[in-house]
Protein backbone atom coordinates (compact mmCIF):
# COMPACT_ATOMS: atom_id res chain seq x y z
CA UNK A 1 0.00 0.00 0.00
CA UNK A 2 1.08 3.49 -1.12
CA UNK A 3 -0.12 6.57 0.42
CA UNK A 4 1.51 9.70 -1.77
CA UNK A 5 1.16 13.38 -0.97
CA UNK A 6 0.22 14.87 -3.83
CA UNK A 7 0.70 18.73 -3.84
CA UNK A 8 -2.59 19.33 -5.45
CA UNK A 9 -4.64 17.20 -2.64
CA UNK A 10 -6.13 15.15 -5.30
CA UNK A 11 -4.64 12.03 -7.80
CA UNK A 12 -7.03 10.12 -10.16
CA UNK A 13 -5.06 7.58 -12.96
CA UNK A 14 -6.81 5.95 -15.50
CA UNK A 15 -7.12 2.32 -14.97
CA UNK A 16 -5.93 -0.98 -17.25
CA UNK A 17 -6.78 -4.46 -16.82
CA UNK A 18 -5.84 -5.97 -12.92
CA UNK A 19 -6.12 -6.86 -9.55
CA UNK A 20 -7.25 -4.04 -7.15
CA UNK A 21 -6.77 -5.45 -3.93
CA UNK A 22 -8.64 -3.20 -0.60
CA UNK A 23 -6.90 -3.55 2.71
CA UNK A 24 -8.89 -3.42 5.67
CA UNK A 25 -7.10 -3.42 8.93
CA UNK A 26 -5.73 -7.27 8.67
CA UNK A 27 -8.01 -8.40 5.64
CA UNK A 28 -7.35 -8.16 1.87
CA UNK A 29 -10.39 -8.46 -0.93
CA UNK A 30 -8.98 -8.54 -4.34
CA UNK A 31 -11.00 -7.96 -7.35
CA UNK A 32 -10.01 -7.87 -10.87
CA UNK A 33 -11.15 -4.77 -12.81
CA UNK A 34 -11.90 -4.73 -16.75
CA UNK A 35 -10.77 -0.90 -16.56
CA UNK A 36 -11.98 2.40 -15.34
CA UNK A 37 -10.53 4.84 -13.14
CA UNK A 38 -9.43 5.85 -9.36
CA UNK A 39 -10.07 9.45 -8.21
CA UNK A 40 -8.25 10.02 -4.89
CA UNK A 41 -9.92 13.07 -3.10
CA UNK A 42 -7.90 15.65 -0.70
CA UNK A 43 -9.46 13.86 2.44
CA UNK A 44 -7.80 10.55 0.93
CA UNK A 45 -11.42 8.59 0.32
CA UNK A 46 -10.80 7.10 -2.63
CA UNK A 47 -13.33 6.50 -5.64
CA UNK A 48 -13.05 3.56 -7.93
CA UNK A 49 -15.32 3.33 -11.19
CA UNK A 50 -15.36 -0.02 -13.41
CA UNK A 51 -17.37 -1.06 -15.80
CA UNK A 52 -16.52 -4.64 -14.49
CA UNK A 53 -14.95 -5.39 -11.11
CA UNK A 54 -15.05 -9.27 -9.72
CA UNK A 55 -13.96 -11.79 -6.87
CA UNK A 56 -11.28 -13.56 -8.56
CA UNK A 57 -13.05 -16.66 -7.68
CA UNK A 58 -14.92 -16.37 -10.59
CA UNK A 59 -12.46 -16.41 -13.52
CA UNK A 60 -12.56 -19.29 -15.13
CA UNK A 61 -8.77 -20.50 -15.83
CA UNK A 62 -9.63 -23.09 -18.95
CA UNK A 63 -11.11 -19.53 -20.62
CA UNK A 64 -8.15 -17.67 -19.81
CA UNK A 65 -5.36 -20.43 -21.56
CA UNK A 66 -7.98 -20.68 -25.02
CA UNK A 67 -8.27 -16.95 -24.56
CA UNK A 68 -4.43 -16.12 -24.64
CA UNK A 69 -3.88 -18.93 -27.16
CA UNK A 70 -6.87 -17.74 -29.42
CA UNK A 71 -5.35 -13.67 -29.38
CA UNK A 72 -2.23 -14.28 -29.39
CA UNK A 73 -2.75 -15.96 -32.73
CA UNK A 74 -5.15 -13.16 -34.12
CA UNK A 75 -2.27 -10.65 -33.18
CA UNK A 76 0.11 -12.51 -35.66
CA UNK A 77 -2.86 -12.41 -38.47
CA UNK A 78 -3.96 -9.00 -38.33
CA UNK A 79 -3.61 -6.72 -40.96
CA UNK A 80 -4.52 -3.20 -39.64
CA UNK A 81 -3.91 -1.32 -37.01
CA UNK A 82 -6.75 -1.62 -35.06
CA UNK A 83 -7.02 -5.33 -35.81
CA UNK A 84 -3.71 -4.93 -34.08
CA UNK A 85 -4.69 -2.69 -30.83
CA UNK A 86 -7.54 -5.64 -30.62
CA UNK A 87 -5.57 -8.25 -30.64
CA UNK A 88 -3.01 -6.57 -28.34
CA UNK A 89 -6.28 -5.65 -25.90
CA UNK A 90 -6.85 -9.10 -25.93
CA UNK A 91 -3.76 -10.22 -24.83
CA UNK A 92 -3.17 -7.89 -22.15
CA UNK A 93 -6.76 -8.67 -20.59
CA UNK A 94 -5.63 -12.75 -20.81
CA UNK A 95 -2.41 -11.60 -19.47
CA UNK A 96 -3.50 -9.78 -16.53
CA UNK A 97 -5.87 -12.52 -15.68
CA UNK A 98 -3.33 -15.49 -15.72
CA UNK A 99 -1.10 -13.29 -13.35
CA UNK A 100 -3.89 -12.27 -11.22
CA UNK A 101 -4.64 -16.03 -10.57
CA UNK A 102 -1.24 -17.15 -9.81
CA UNK A 103 0.13 -13.89 -7.48
CA UNK B 1 1.79 15.69 -12.24
CA UNK B 2 3.07 13.01 -14.78
CA UNK B 3 3.78 14.32 -18.45
CA UNK B 4 2.32 12.34 -20.73
CA UNK B 5 4.67 11.35 -23.35
CA UNK B 6 3.48 8.29 -25.40
CA UNK B 7 0.21 7.72 -26.30
CA UNK B 8 -1.21 4.47 -25.47
CA UNK B 9 -0.93 1.79 -28.76
CA UNK B 10 -4.94 1.64 -28.67
CA UNK B 11 -5.26 5.19 -28.71
CA UNK B 12 -2.25 5.31 -31.47
CA UNK B 13 -4.47 3.11 -33.53
CA UNK B 14 -7.49 5.10 -33.95
CA UNK B 15 -9.64 3.64 -30.96
CA UNK B 16 -11.10 5.99 -28.28
CA UNK B 17 -11.32 5.18 -24.23
CA UNK B 18 -14.91 4.11 -24.28
CA UNK B 19 -14.27 1.67 -26.59
CA UNK B 20 -11.05 0.11 -25.42
CA UNK B 21 -12.99 0.27 -22.20
CA UNK B 22 -16.06 -1.62 -23.81
CA UNK B 23 -13.73 -4.09 -25.09
CA UNK B 24 -12.09 -5.05 -22.12
CA UNK B 25 -14.99 -5.82 -20.29
CA UNK B 26 -16.51 -7.36 -22.77
CA UNK B 27 -13.33 -9.73 -22.63
CA UNK B 28 -13.59 -9.80 -18.58
CA UNK B 29 -16.71 -11.15 -18.85
CA UNK B 30 -16.19 -13.96 -21.45
CA UNK B 31 -13.68 -15.43 -19.17
CA UNK B 32 -16.03 -16.03 -16.05
CA UNK B 33 -17.25 -18.94 -14.47
CA UNK B 34 -21.04 -20.01 -14.52
CA UNK B 35 -23.63 -18.72 -13.37
CA UNK B 36 -21.81 -15.34 -13.14
CA UNK B 37 -21.08 -15.64 -17.06
CA UNK B 38 -24.77 -15.55 -17.68
CA UNK B 39 -25.40 -12.97 -15.72
CA UNK B 40 -22.69 -10.77 -16.97
CA UNK B 41 -23.96 -11.37 -20.50
CA UNK B 42 -27.24 -9.70 -19.48
CA UNK B 43 -25.35 -6.39 -18.22
CA UNK B 44 -24.15 -6.42 -21.93
CA UNK B 45 -27.48 -5.68 -23.74
CA UNK B 46 -28.39 -2.22 -24.70
CA UNK B 47 -31.75 -1.20 -25.11
CA UNK B 48 -32.75 1.95 -26.77
CA UNK B 49 -35.73 4.00 -28.09
CA UNK B 50 -35.03 6.29 -31.31
CA UNK B 51 -37.35 8.59 -32.88
CA UNK B 52 -36.76 10.81 -35.75
CA UNK B 53 -37.87 14.25 -35.87
CA UNK B 54 -39.57 16.32 -38.82
CA UNK B 55 -40.68 19.31 -38.82
CA UNK B 56 -40.47 20.19 -35.30
CA UNK B 57 -42.54 16.32 -34.30
CA UNK B 58 -41.44 13.14 -33.62
CA UNK B 59 -41.97 10.32 -35.43
CA UNK B 60 -43.35 7.00 -33.45
CA UNK B 61 -40.07 5.54 -31.60
CA UNK B 62 -38.57 2.35 -32.47
CA UNK B 63 -37.23 0.07 -29.76
CA UNK B 64 -34.18 -1.52 -30.16
CA UNK B 65 -32.77 -4.06 -27.84
CA UNK B 66 -28.69 -4.89 -29.63
CA UNK B 67 -26.61 -7.20 -28.10
CA UNK B 68 -23.02 -6.19 -28.64
CA UNK B 69 -21.71 -7.53 -31.99
CA UNK B 70 -17.40 -7.11 -32.16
Amino acid sequence: MVIVPATTGQMGAELKPGVLSVHEGNETSKYFVSSGFVFIHANSFADIIAVEALPLHQIDANLVQKGLAEFTQKLSSATTDLEKAKAQIGIDVHSAFNSALTG
Amino acid sequence: MASNAAVPFWRAAGMTYITYSNICANLVRNCLKEPDKTEALTREKVHFSISKWTDGKPEKPTLRSDSPDE
